[in-house]
């Protein structure tokens, strides 16, 4: 689900995720019977996801391959491609009267153009009180991940792997590397990743001015990039027989183009009459960091899993996650796991719902809604169906909600419209794992 | 954010702190597990192999200790599996998967683990015919074999 | 989190670890994280999926990972 969001590389997550999970790949790990012996595997799953109001539309399929070949060394291919459709919020609000937009191929304004100029775009308008969409008309994206995993010296193991990520406007390149040991009879297992992305992003119609008028369209055509750097510290500790738990410090940087091309701000007076659009304009750094505490807790068949966690970055989003699923048996092969997610994150220092006369034009400033306040939840249930051999079929129906905190203004020309509407989206996923 | 991370720091405090307390409060199962004599086995080598059904290498381990039975059994090796599952059945049920040839002893409460130090599953410990700890090897590998054998060859002649 | 904050989590953490000699259990008692349901990653589809969607809609991302737990074998 990029959307055309060169936020959206997920190389750098993707990266340490990877490693890490390469470092406890289902080859090294113990299987309880009736699996088979070695540690080979295939996971698949689709996901068919649905936002409401005719946003966005996916369909996203999924293939991991792991193979054991033997004395700890694994190796995990995971290959993605995603379809999506619809269309994500421009970033302007709603208004009373009716709006005209280009898409992004735009590179002259003429909205009265019936977009047969390729430079023209094409013009599409927007009725009262909805908020306005951003098109999306390219649909597809390919992700692929390799990772290998193997002892290093006496007591160490070491993870590698690359990650690459296409789509037509958005290409992504990332490496990652972790090293772990264990200590106390492996009750304790201290990791220490690294990893770093590079990211081109080609914006459709060229890449516009940051905090330029959105009616000029003054882009450049050219590529823009961005990088990532990022680590994390890992510390995994058994606590009980039927208790693990796990703390990871993350920290990553993100320097370059950090921009999402399509998206604008609605400038307005005092009295909420529209004035016009500016394209955003973000700072050309990012530093994150994050607490992770994870827990997995057994009762007799059953298993918590527990997590929390705490962000914050240096554009001012602070971000609280609790995380909790409980899987329970429903006969000898048969489970049932409710989920439950609760997400809230603060705005950041620039972002703005719109932005009014006293705005400067030449600050940084963003109306995207992930950069804003809101809280999230998600409920969700799991159906898992244990095949023989160590194989299992799945199906996950969740709900997604997000809240934002500020969805109105007090300003005349602006009462009663929902500038920052809800939302919510479904998902249903089919997952298959196959051990051999 | 004060706030939430003071929470953060009060979580990870209290998730260690629980886990410690229950690992303090968990009592030792009792000991019904029959002790294993081992003077019995004097004149012989043993071979003591710690196993459990949830142990992975340990279904590579076992058809090797069959052909180490076959071959040196007659010359005086004893190999000597214990089991440390918690459940019986599922020790039986690894059994029927992967029959053995020697001996197997159920040492659920872990008392011969204790004292052997078992400190990684599977271990294995070698003992010469006086009973002397020739050789304690953690883990079974696919390099292990022809090391280990080499070592029993070494204690029977 | 403030630079304070960051060095007190980083201090409790190598605390923590300083004090793990005692926190544990033994080697032959992992059978119930030995179960693939216990595993950190058992669920890798549901979680690269889940990651995906919050990645597009959400600020922060990512935080897990790291390996241990397991039968610890070998």
């Amino acid at each position: 689900m990029q959307l055309k969001n060169p936020q959206c590389g997920p190389g750098l997550r993707a990266g340490l995720i990877a490693a890490s999970c390469a470092l406890l790949s289902p080859a090294t790990r113990a299987q309880a019977l009736p699996e088979p012996e070695a540690g080979n595997q295939v996971d698949a799953g689709l996901l068919y996801y649905q936002e409401d109001k005719g946003r966005v539309r996916s369909v996203d399929a999924i293939v991991k391959l792991s193979r054991d070949f033997g004395d700890e060394r694994a190796l995990s291919i995971t290959a993605a491609v995603d379809s999506l459709s619809g269309g994500s919020p421009i970033g302007a609000i709603a208004s009373r009267s009716v709006q005209t937009f280009v898409s992004p191929s735009a590179r002259s304004w003429n909205p009265g153009g019936g977009g047969d100029d390729d430079d023209e775009g094409r013009p599409y308008q927007v009725a009262p009180g909805n908020q306005p969409l951003v098109q999306d008309f390219h649909d597809l994206r390919g992700a692929l991940d390799v990772n290998w995993s193997q002892p290093l010296g006496v007591g160490n193991k070491l993870a590698a792997g690359a990650h690459f990520s296409y789509e037509y406007d958005f290409l992504s390149a990332s490496v990652n590397s972790a090293l772990s040991r264990d200590f106390f009879s492996k009750n304790t297992t201290v990791g220490l990743g690294v990893s770093a992305e590079f990211d081109q992003i080609k914006a459709v119609g060229g890449t516009p001015v940051p905090g330029s008028d959105y009616s000029q369209l003054a882009k450049t055509r050219g590529n823009e990039t961005k990088q990532v750097y990022g680590a994390q510290l890992g510390l995994t500790q058994v606590l009980a027989r039927n208790w693990i738990t796990q703390l990871n410090l993350s920290v990553d940087k993100g320097s370059g183009y950090l921009n999402d091309p399509y998206k604008i701000l609605s400038r307005v007076d005092a009295s909420g009459a529209l004035l016009g659009y500016q394209f955003e304009s973000r700072p050309d750094n990012h530093a994150r960091r994050s607490v992770y505490l994870g827990n997995k807790v057994a009762f007799g068949r059953s298993v918590l899993d527990v997590s929390l966690r705490l962000g914050n970055d240096d554009w001012g989003i602070d971000s609280q996650t609790v995380e909790a699923r409980y899987r329970f048996p429903l006969g000898a092969r048969t489970y049932l796991e409710p989920q439950l997610r609760w997400y809230r994150q603060g705005a950041a220092d620039f972002y703005r719902l719109y932005l009014t006369g006293s705005d400067p034009s030449d600050s940084h400033m963003s109306a995207d809604p992930r950069l804003g306040a809101f809280t999230a939840k998600t409920v969700g249930l799991k159906l898992g169906v244990g095949l023989s051999g160590g194989s299992e079929i799945g199906v996950r129906l969740s709900g997604y909600e997000q809240t934002p905190k500020v969805r109105s203004s007090t300003l005349a020309g602006l009462e009663g419209l929902d500038l920052n509407p809800r939302l919510r989206a479904a998902m249903l996923q089919v997952d298959w794992r196959f051990a051999y | 954010m004060r706030k939430a991370a003071r929470t953060a720091l009060w979580a990870i405090l209290c998730t260690w702190m629980a886990g410690w307390a229950s690992g303090v409060l968990a009592a030792q199962p009792a000991g019904t597990a029959g002790q294993l004599d081992l003077a019995a086995y004097r004149g012989k080598v043993v071979y003591v192999d710690f196993w459990a059904s949830w142990c992975g290498p340990c279904r590579q381990s076992f058809p090797w200790m069959n052909s180490m039975h076959r071959q040196y059994g007659r010359d005086g090796l004893v190999i000597l599996a214990v089991n440390l599952d918690q459940v019986r059945a599922d020790a039986d049920g690894f059994l029927k998967k992967y029959p053995a040839e020697f001996a197997i002893h159920f040492d659920p409460a872990g008392q011969l683990a204790q004292s052997f130090k078992v400190r990684g599953m599977p271990t294995s410990v070698l003992l010469d015919r006086d009973g002397k700890t020739l050789l304690v090897h953690e883990g079974f590998r696919s390099k292990d074999p022809p090391e280990l054998e080499a070592s029993i060859r070494k204690a029977l002649h | 989190m403030t630079k304070t904050l960051l060095k007190a989590a980083v201090a409790l953490a190598m605390a923590a670890l300083a004090g793990c000699s005692s926190l544990g259990i033994k080697p032959w008692e992992r059978d119930i994280l030995a179960r693939p349901e216990m595993a950190l990653d058992a669920a890798p589809v549901d979680n690269a999926f889940d990651e995906h969607i919050y990645f597009s809609r959400e600020a922060a991302g990512g935080g897990k990972g790291f390996g241990g737990g397991g039968c610890g074998c070998n």
